[in-house]
This record gives structure tokens, sequence and C-alpha cells, in this order.
């Protein structure tokens, strides 16, 4: 089977995998709205304040629990598995490319939910044209941080703490997808070019696919 | 030869499993390993599935050298069948098959017949977490009837089986060997090797022919 | 004298000659003698970049060579690389307090990224910690470290950019904005800090060799696994 046909097969199984437990839907997405609740519980803020608070607590919530979608439970695979797919003859790359694929669709389904949450308990004021470039820096940042929770997941894989440890490796490595994915928004609100942002985001995906590809075979070795 | 292993030592935290192993086995042989708990048994059969590899001495598996790029397209030839049986719980166990040998670039219209020769066609909806061990093994058998694998490694293998599915085990041992194929039958447990034509002991991380 | 110990003197004769530039040279007009704490904020930003490009390397040449000295150099230099971005953190603090009143101004992309990557070796250092195994422990840390380097240029070009309310770069390529002879206190201080990262690198890598070594007697995994001795005990 080539590349891309035992990708698309990770990827399917991770799907399917996920219908079952229901981890991001069930777990992960309720926790995420819940945070937006909390936020405005703790601060206290003004109605004018949350409006414009709104889009940045957005991408802040969003890569810190969408970080939890790659990193998930009924992602990680026993060393059982992984040395049935060794056997195989599963492509490492392939396997990051699946489980990069699958993540980063069910990472869209949860940004796409969070931001329903923040437009209903922030009423923002948001700008003319706000969802194209939304909808792109979105799915920009959701390859990101799949890729990153992937690389961060296989390089803990196995250690008693890796939730956290992974989730301590992902966060400030996800920074200039926070920074990408708000100054998106942030240039369209004062009427200014996205490119750079847009770019930048790009420029991150592609490190991160980069080095997830070129290392696949090491990580693959590192995390059995 | 399938394989060849030379002075090879592992060992993981600060622990030595294997020391100086030399070994080799020749198509069509069937070789047993018996040692106690902890001698380092499973390590030796994931050093001759490639899955790990050797931090001292040399080794070659099906004409790969271990701890090289070479081992991954040699991996397909190799059946593994541990101690613990991998089989993704999340899926049923027909869907799980189905899974594997995909990714194998195997035949999938195999995977009928396979379940029914090892008696689960009746159970193949059935979920790997709600599976019992010995089903667990079953699907395992039914994976490697279809790979059809020249190297054949069993990690106690027979532990938990009743004696229909032990023989299911013995068949698989049958089918590598009339392909000039080659077993490495490990166990704590003499009885299961009286088709191995030499039997060597493990312990203290070093392999000694076994009396 | 040893290597290490000569490298330590030189890098004491450099600070101190580091040092004597930083406090004789001319102070900025706007912000005073504050403006002296750049000759350690600075040049500790400059080795924690430095330290971390040598940690990339290091990472990159083990996971080619599997040899361990590649993996004691990247760790050597991540712990090195880490202690150094905390002193030009803490530099700025001091210096955005008494400045701008602020010590801490979320506003400022630059200072906020270089806590971020503080915090990426952070996650790093952590990573070796929690994994006991030497082979794993190289291969996972170098694998993280080589991902962690992209971290280095955003942090140097975020001050281009975002709006902030630090100042802009003082060194830039079409002129500086600082007198020149805090400029050349600023940059003896750039090399006096380089040579002290060279000793203590050199420092920190033979204790790591000597950690190695020491661990390299290792036990057996059956060891103290016998038969089961029912027959030696009563009340079981």
């Amino acid at each position: 089977m080539r590349f891309w046909g035992q990708a698309l097969e990770v990827a399917r199984v991770d799907f399917r995998i996920e219908a079952r437990e229901g981890e991001v839907i069930r777990i992960v997405m309720p926790f995420a709205v819940m945070a937006l609740l909390v936020f405005p519980l703790a601060m206290g803020l003004d109605l004018s304040t949350l409006e414009r608070i709104g889009p940045a607590v957005f991408w802040a919530l969003g890569v810190l629990f969408g970080m939890q979608v790659a990193l998930r439970q009924s992602a990680e695979e026993a060393v059982s598995r992984k040395d049935l797919y060794a056997l195989a003859g599963l492509d490492p790359a392939a396997r990051f490319a699946g489980r990069a694929l699958s993540g980063t669709l069910l990472t869209i389904g949860f940004f796409a939910a969070l931001w329903l949450g923040m437009v209903v308990v922030y009423s923002p004021g948001l700008p003319a044209g706000w969802p194209g470039p939304t909808a792109m820096a979105t799915a920009l940042v959701a390859i990101g941080l799949t890729e990153l929770g992937t690389l961060a997941g296989e390089v803990t894989a196995g250690l008693r703490n890796r939730t956290a440890l992974a989730s301590l490796i992902v966060a400030p490595l996800a920074v200039p997808l926070v920074v990408g994915g708000s100054q998106t928004m942030d240039s369209l609100a004062r009427d200014e070019s996205i490119l750079p942002w847009v770019l930048l985001l790009l420029a991150t995906d592609l490190a991160l696919a980069v080095a997830g590809v070129g290392l696949a075979r090491p990580l693959e070795e590192a995390s059995r | 030869m399938p394989i060849s292993l030379n002075s090879v030592g592992f060992g993981l935290g600060g622990f030595t499993i294997l020391s100086d192993v030399t070994v080799s086995v020749e198509p069509g042989e069937v070789i047993g390993v018996i040692g106690a708990n902890g001698s380092g048994k499973t390590t030796l059969i994931r050093m001759m599935a490639t899955l790990v590899s050797p931090r001292e001495g040399s080794g070659m598996v099906l004409g790969a050298r271990l701890g090289t790029g070479e081992v991954y397209p040699v991996r397909k030839r190799i059946g593994v069948i541990s101690h613990l049986p991998a089989v993704i719980g999340q899926l049923t166990l027909e869907e799980h098959l189905r899974h594997v040998i995909r990714l194998a670039g195997l035949d999938t219209d195999r995977i009928p017949a396979a379940l029914r020769a090892v008696g689960l066609d009746g159970a193949a909806e059935r979920s790997g977490s709600a599976s019992s061990f010995g089903m667990l093994r079953r699907t395992e058998v039914a994976r490697l009837l279809i790979s059809e694998p020249e190297l054949l490694l069993l990690d106690e293998a027979f532990s938990g089986l009743d004696s229909e599915a032990g023989s299911l085990i013995d068949t698989l041992i049958a089918r590598t060997l009339a392909r000039e194929g080659a077993v490495v039958l490990v166990s704590h447990d003499r009885s299961h090797m009286q088709s191995a034509s030499r039997v060597f002991s493990i312990g203290g991380g070093t392999l000694r022919t076994a009396p | 004298m040893t290597r290490v110990q000569a490298l330590f003197a030189a890098a004491a004769a450099a600070i101190g000659i580091g040092l004597w530039f930083a406090f004789n040279s001319t102070a900025d007009a706007l912000q005073g003698e504050y403006s002296r704490i750049i000759n350690i904020h600075v040049p500790s930003f400059w080795v924690a970049f430095v330290a971390f490009g040598v940690t990339a390397v290091g990472s990159v040449a083990w996971l080619r060579s599997k040899k361990s000295r590649w993996d004691r150099l990247a760790a050597s230099s991540a712990e090195i690389g880490t202690l150094f971005s905390g002193i030009g953190l803490f530099t700025g603090m001091v210096w955005g307090e008494a400045v701008w009143g602020r010590a801490w101004d979320w506003g400022d992309t630059r200072l906020a990224t270089t806590a971020v990557m503080f915090f990426v070796y952070l996650g790093y250092l952590a990573l070796r910690k929690a994994t006991p195994d030497p082979l794993t422990r190289a291969r996972r840390s170098s694998i993280l470290g080589v991902i962690a380097v992209i971290q280095i240029p955003l942090v140097y070009f975020s001050v281009n950019l975002f709006r902030t309310l630090h100042q802009t770069q003082s060194i830039r390529p079409d002129g500086s904005t600082m007198p020149d002879e805090m400029l050349m206190a600023m940059g003896i201080n750039v090399l006096a800090f380089t040579v002290l990262y060279i000793a203590l690198l050199s420092a920190r890598i033979e204790v790591a060799s000597a950690e190695a070594t020491a661990a390299s007697q290792p036990r057996l995994a059956s060891d103290g696994v016998t038969p089961p001795r029912f027959n030696e005990v009563e009340d079981v």
C-alpha cells in the first residue's frame, strides 16, 4: 500500500475509534466551552470588554484545549500496537501524516464548536468579511496544532506524566499559531492585510510538517 | 539465513537485559528459548523482530542489518505473536484484521476464510475489548495465516490457550516450516518445544544451549 | 591548570573587561544609568540563542551518528541556554520596571516570545528528566531539540511583526540608535558572555561524561529475582 493509502487508512481508523470513544465530543469540547464561561465569571467584565476580548479568548482556549485533541487518550497507541504497525510495514511518515489528517479534521470541528460558543457568550463585534479569513486561519492553526500535538505525543509516549509533559512541550511551541490566528482577526478588524499572519501560519505548518515527516523514523523508534 | 546475532547486548534504564548473545537460525528450523520471568526472552524476540536494535554487537535478520534502515522493508516478512495480544480494542476483530491487512498491502478477501479457519467467523463483530484472551490470540493467528511470514516469532504464544487454540499455533508453525521459513519459540515451559531442533536457555542476560 | 579552569580564568578576565566598559561608557541620554543593564540583558539573550542553536546542532548530530557526546553537548547547552534566557528575562523585567514603570509588558511580544522559548527548553529538560533510559532520552530530546529551534527566528523577527511598547531593536541594518560607546561596551560584553558560555559548557560536559561513566556499570535486569522460597518462611 502506498504512502497516502496508508495515511488515509490510519486516519480512517482514527476517526472510527474517536466516533466510538467520543473523547473529543464528550470531554474536550464541553470542557473548552465551560472555560469560555469561566473567563467572564472570573474577570467580572462589562459587556463591551467581553465583546472585545471574545476572539482573543477563542484563540487562547482553542490552542490550549485544541492540543488535547491531538493528545487524546484514544489516539495514544500501546507499544504492542506500534509494533503491529511496524511489522505491517506502515511507513512512519505515513503514520504521522494519517494522525495529522485525522487530528486536524477533529480539531477543526472542535474550533467550529468553540467559535459558536464564543459568539453566543461574548457577542463579539465581528469585522466585515470575517468568515473566510477566520475559516482559513482556523484551518491553518488546526493543522499546526495537530502536528505539534502528534510530535509531542510521540516524544512523551509511555511516560507516566505524558499528558502534562506533552502539554508543556506543545504550549510554548504553539505560540506562533496563537499569534498568527489572533492577529489575522485583529488585522481584519483594523482593515489591514492579513497576509503576514497567513504566511506565518503557513510557514509554521510547513516547518512542522517537514519535521514530522523527516523525523518520522527516529520518532517511531523513540516512542517504542 | 533468517537470523544471525553476534554478541548482541541490550540494556534499558541502567539494566543489562541481554549480554553477549550469539545465535543463528536456519531456514526450516525451529529453535526454542526457555527462561524464567525477567530473563530477557521478550527482548530477544523483539530484537529478532527488528523492533529493538542491539546496543552492542551486530545482527542480521532476513538479510537486513539490525539498527539500520535496512530493517524496514523486511518487517512485513516477519510474524510475531507476543505474550500480550496486539489487537486494537476499540475495533471489532474483523475491523482490526481488515485494518492491519490493508496496511500491509495484502488481500483483504482472505479475511473471512482466515476467521473461519480459526473459529472466529461467528464472533467477528465482537469488539477487541469485549473479546477473551483466547479470541484475541486466534485473531492474531488469523492475521498470520494471511500474511504468511518467513520468520515466525512466538513469545509465550501457547499461554492462556485451550487445546483447540493451541493447535492453531502448531498449524502456524507447520505452515511456516513448509514454506522453508524459520520459527523461534519462546516459553518458560519446555513442554511446548517438542518441535524445536535446538533449545536454548536464557538467564543472566546470556543464551546457552539447554540441557 | 586544566582546560576548564583556563576557560573560566579567561571568562573571568573577559567579564571583568566587559564590566569596566559597561560602567565607563556613556549612558543613554533618555534612560540614564538604567541603560547599563543592556550589558547583561542583551548578552544573556545572545548566549541563550547561541546555546539553543548548539542544542539543535548537537541534536541533529546525535540523530545522524548516535554518538553520546553529541547528546551531552545538546543537553548541557540547553541547560545553560535556559539559565541565560532566565537571566535575560529577569534583567528585562528590572529594566522595564525602571524605565517604563512596568516589570512585565504583555504588549511586548519579544519579551513574551523569549519567555516562551524559556518554557520550550524547560519542557526539553523535563522530558530528559522523565526518561530514565539514556538512549531513549537522547533520541526523544534530540527530536525535540530539532523542533524547538524553529522558535529562534520567530523571537528575533517578532519585533518586526508586531507593534509593541518596547523600544524597537537598537541594532538595525541601517544604523543604531545607541551611542557608539554604549554599542562597543555591549559588543565587548557579548564576547565576554560567549567566553563564559564556552567555559560553562565545557564544565557541564565534563560532569555529564562523569555521570555517564558512573552509570555505565549496569546491573542485570534479572538481578535479585530468585525462585520462590516458601520453605524458608512461616506464617505465609
